[in-house]
């Protein structure tokens, strides 16, 4: 799995690209930790890319969604394919995490609430 | 026709990769829809990353073998490994319906595999755990 690291507005943006399992979450758990700990509490990533997520992708964006909630901050998951975002749903995790459909929405939303 | 594939995984999570192609060529050759291998793949990864991570008590190397098998409406997987004794089938449900903070993540692979498996069936033999899951494939476009 890639994951391409951009600043977009007042917010970082993580852009996954392949795989996210149990052979390739601690890579995404310490670019999360990375960006969270570099004060960025506002983190938004992007699915479009991705192919594939198993429990333990979800964990790390679990584990995330608390950090970030913890530091007034937000997280979003934007550009899901829709086998991904079937897995969410099974898990209860729309329920829980902030999706939106593109980037553009998930910034959007940030502004308007740290405006 | 009836089509078969075995795959041999070795203890490491690095063959999540081997299992995702083994799962691929499975579902060109049995011509199932991407959500279906997309599922397969799923259920299988949850099993192997647990019997990688929890199984073994020691360093060892240990095979974990996987029989493919789809025949007309019906794919059947079988899932062997030689890992302390584990039956699946008795372990309870995740709750899925806590708050962000309290929301924990364990169980949520073998939530996965109850949901996305039509049948799922335990037996210890020989010293080693053998998972029989079975999917019926009736309800294509659903």
């Amino acid at each position: 799995m890639n994951i391409n690291v951009n600043e977009g507005n007042g917010c970082a943006v993580l852009a996954l690209e392949g795989r996210l399992d149990s052979n390739t979450s601690e890579s995404l758990a310490q670019q999360l930790n990375t960006t969270i700990d570099g004060g960025q509490p506002n983190v938004v990533v992007d699915f479009s890319q991705l192919a594939y997520i198993s429990s333990a992708g979800l964990r790390v964006l679990l584990m995330a969604a608390k950090r970030v909630k913890a530091s007034k901050g937000a997280l979003i998951l934007c550009g899901m394919q829709e086998h991904i975002r079937e897995v969410f749903e099974i898990s209860g995790f729309l329920q829980i995490l902030t999706v939106t459909d593109t980037q553009q929405e998930a910034e959007a939303m940030l502004d308007s609430t740290t405006a | 026709m009836p089509i078969n594939k075995h795959i041999t995984l070795e203890n490491q999570l690095s063959e999540l990769n081997t299992l995702a192609a083994a799962v691929e060529s499975f579902a060109e050759q049995a011509e199932l829809d991407m959500k279906t291998q997309f599922n397969l793949n799923l259920a299988l990864d949850e099993l192997v990353t647990n019997i990688i991570n929890y199984a073994y008590d020691d360093e060892s190397v240990h095979q974990i073998e996987i029989t493919l098998s789809h025949d007309d409406a019906i794919i059947v997987i079988q899932l062997t490994d030689d890992g302390r004794p584990f039956d699946l089938t008795k372990q309870p449900n995740p709750e899925l319906d806590k708050e962000l903070e309290q929301r924990e993540i364990g169980g949520l692979g073998i939530h996965f595999i109850r949901k996305l498996m039509d049948k799922i069936t335990y037996q210890r033999i020989d010293n080693k755990n053998q998972l029989t899951l079975e999917k019926q494939l009736h309800e294509e476009g659903a």
